[in-house]
């Protein structure tokens, strides 16, 4: 492994007429990176191309400098669950990913070791001997993600991994992912639920029409949107009197104030100054609480970016 | 971890061992095990009739060979029922049929249609081994046909017919094209080719382990379908008879009859993989090598040795019997190549096979996962 980074050099894929994604350029460094878009933006496309299900037209990959093209050396250090939802009629889910984990060459004691381990990840044990065509919908999921990390990957791919879990599973697998990324894996996830995006997420790569949007972490991203002013709430007693404060300033273009007159939301076209301006205003002696940035999510991002209709 | 060829060798023994379970069960292809048992349900039919005709004939008594052999035509029913005795079987039954009659020739008188009414009747007798089926016409024998009950020549000529002309250029060519095709297809159906290819395995080793698995499936079923219709065909037989030819010639046959099998699945099997990773629809090859197998004898001698057809029919250790009163075109269609000898048939095939194999290899390291077009 040559370097530590999942690259894409101005990749392309059409599906005939169709455009997948067009000249993707990307480096993704370890840690957890989400891929937000809506439905049909590209990211089931990218992360075939990452995985190798698909080949790009144009442009290459490198997954810690090993080609997708070179499965036998690259998907010994990739896991990928996929958003497929069939598995073979034959297996339960057991055999599933013990006969999974023989291909990679363990003994079969050290395959159903890693494999009752794996399914112990996302607490599927109890129905590891039942085949995984009588699942329900979460169960599949569960032994697609036991499936993916089951050989211990360093860049582990995950198509919607969230989808179908349980709150309590949903927390634990969160728990894995950040276990994985704290230890210098990569974790690339897409998921539509941004909110959960936002909680986990170390770096987001937006994608929407089979570009790339924006890609970084999701305040650098943020800054560099000079279109929407950045919106910022303030605790404070008096915000009557703090609100005038700002209002005299010219990069200050909205002022809400909260109904309890506790606070209120600025949005401000730079976000410098306005730091300076509330320094001076609290150094003249008035009180505030808290200030913590509104549109720092990638909620906000989604929104400024691709707009509605996700 | 550098992969050894040993290893590659382990993961292609592993996937076989996994699409065994489809290659054998695949409700898709169950229609493949009617093709393989169909020519062994044929010869197990005719024996059973030929076992129970005789039991119910030996029942009725013997007739000694000689005195049927002395019967000569022209002789009366009753002159042979008073020689012979009571037949086996005795069948009688009334012809009509329509004359022309001339006119007297005298001008006007036209011709006209009459009915004449034949008196028929068939008597059989039965020595232990031949039957002797004596046809008469308005009591006077016209026609006497004798023959054993059993044929074991004729049926080795059958069966030498029903392995060129059904097993080796439908049973097998179809039953391939039903398991082979199957494997990589199967998949994107059910769509769950993309489990093996998230394997850390290259590509030529998963098309390797499908193909092994396809194989020892198709040479299962075909070579023990032929195998099976073998032993069928000699099972009704004089064993003593059966033993002479089994010592001569028999095993010999039997092996090359069950080599053929196996190398036409090995063929064929080879072709359909193919087929299965380059096309979505497999009545397109299928059409296409069938026409091209047909079509073989009319080649330029280069070109028919590019056929699977041509080395399998060369194997065959007795030559498929041919009509001569069939029109030329199908003669040619039907009659094989200059055969190659059984070294070079051998050889051919297996070059054709890896050459169809590496072609195959090639184009499955661009498959890609595209569920939502099939």
């Amino acid at each position: 492994m040559t370097t530590a980074e999942v690259i894409f050099d101005d990749v392309s894929k059409f599906y005939g007429e169709v455009l997948g994604v067009n000249r993707v350029s990307l480096r993704i460094p370890p840690g957890i990176t989400s891929l937000v878009g809506p439905n049909g933006s590209g990211k089931t496309t990218l992360m075939n191309l990452l995985t190798g299900l698909i080949l790009p037209d144009r442009g290459s990959i490198s997954v810690l400098g090993v080609s997708p093209r070179d499965p036998e050396t690259m998907m010994r250090f990739t896991g990928y669950a996929t958003q497929y939802d069939a598995a073979p009629r034959w297996a339960t889910g057991f055999e599933f990913i013990a006969t999974g984990l023989l291909l990679f060459g363990y003994s079969r004691a050290e395959a159903e070791e890693k494999a009752w381990k794996a399914l112990e990840w996302v607490s599927m044990t109890e129905a590891a001997h039942r085949k995984v065509a009588a699942y329900s919908k979460g169960m599949r999921q569960r032994v697609r993600l036991a499936q993916a990390i089951a050989h211990n990957p360093q860049v582990l791919v995950l198509d919607e991994p969230l989808n179908g879990l349980d709150p309590l599973v949903r927390a634990e697998t969160i728990a894995l992912f950040r276990a994985w990324a704290a230890e210098g894996r990569h974790v690339i996830l897409s998921s539509h639920v941004l909110q959960e995006v936002d909680v986990i997420s170390d770096q987001v790569i937006l994608i929407a029409n089979g570009m790339i949007v924006a890609e970084g972490e999701i305040r650098g991203v943020r800054e560099e949107i000079h279109d929407h002013p950045s919106q910022f709430v303030i605790r404070c007693r008096e915000a009557s009197r703090i609100a005038a404060l700002l209002f005299n300033e010219d990069h200050v273009t909205e002022i809400k104030l909260n109904d309890d007159r506790q606070g209120m939301l600025v949005l401000t076209k730079d976000r410098e100054q306005f730091a300076r301006a509330l320094s001076r205003i609290a150094l003249a002696g008035n009180l505030i609480d808290g200030v913590v940035p509104a549109d720092e999510n990638v909620d906000a991002l989604y929104e400024y970016l691709i707009g509605g209709g996700r | 971890m550098t992969a050894t060829i040993s290893f590659r060798a382990r993961q292609a023994c592993t996937i076989a061992r996994v699409e065994l379970r489809r290659a054998f069960f695949s409700k898709r292809s169950f229609w493949v095990y009617l093709l393989a048992l169909f020519p062994a349900a044929v010869f197990i039919g005719h024996g059973i009739e030929a076992k129970i005709d005789r039991q119910r004939w030996s029942a009725k008594g013997f007739t000694p060979a000689a005195l049927f052999d002395g019967i000569k035509q022209g002789e009366t029913e009753e002159a042979v029922r008073s020689r012979l005795g009571m037949p086996v079987s005795d069948q009688k039954w009334e012809h009509w049929r329509r004359v022309l009659r001339e006119g007297s020739g005298k001008g006007s008188e036209p011709r006209v249609w009459e009915e004449k009414r034949e008196q028929r009747r068939r008597l059989s007798y039965f020595d232990g081994r031949r039957r002797a089926d004596l046809w008469f016409k308005n009591g006077v024998l016209h026609e006497k046909n004798i023959r054993p009950l059993l044929n074991f020549e004729e049926d080795r000529q059958v069966f030498a017919g029903l392995f060129q002309y059904f097993y080796l250029r439908l049973a097998i060519f179809f039953g391939c094209l039903g398991i082979f095709m199957n494997l990589f297809r199967g998949d994107m159906l059910d769509k769950t080719l993309h489990f093996w290819f998230l394997a850390p395995i290259r590509r030529e080793v998963l098309l390797l382990g499908k193909y092994l698995a396809g194989l020892v499936a198709a040479v299962v079923i075909f070579t023990g379908g032929a195998l099976l219709c073998y032993a069928a065909m000699l099972w009704p037989h004089d064993p003593g008879e059966v033993q002479v030819y089994w010592q001569a010639s028999g095993l010999s046959h039997a092996f090359w009859y069950g080599a053929a099998a196996a190398l036409g699945c090995v063929g064929y099997g080879s072709v359909f993989l193919a087929a299965g990773l380059l096309l979505r629809n497999p009545i397109v090859p299928a059409a296409t090598l069938l026409l091209w197998e047909a079509i073989n004898g009319f080649l330029p001698a280069a070109l028919q040795k590019v056929s699977v057809l041509y080395y399998l029919q060369s194997l065959c250790p007795i030559p498929a019997p041919v009509d001569n009163s069939a029109r030329a075109i199908f003669r040619m269609l039907l009659s094989p190549a200059e055969p190659a000898s059984g070294f070079w048939a051998v050889t051919g095939l297996l070059a054709l096979t890896a050459l169809v194999l590496v072609v195959a290899a090639r184009a499955s390291r661009r498959i890609e996962i595209s569920y939502s077009t099939e």
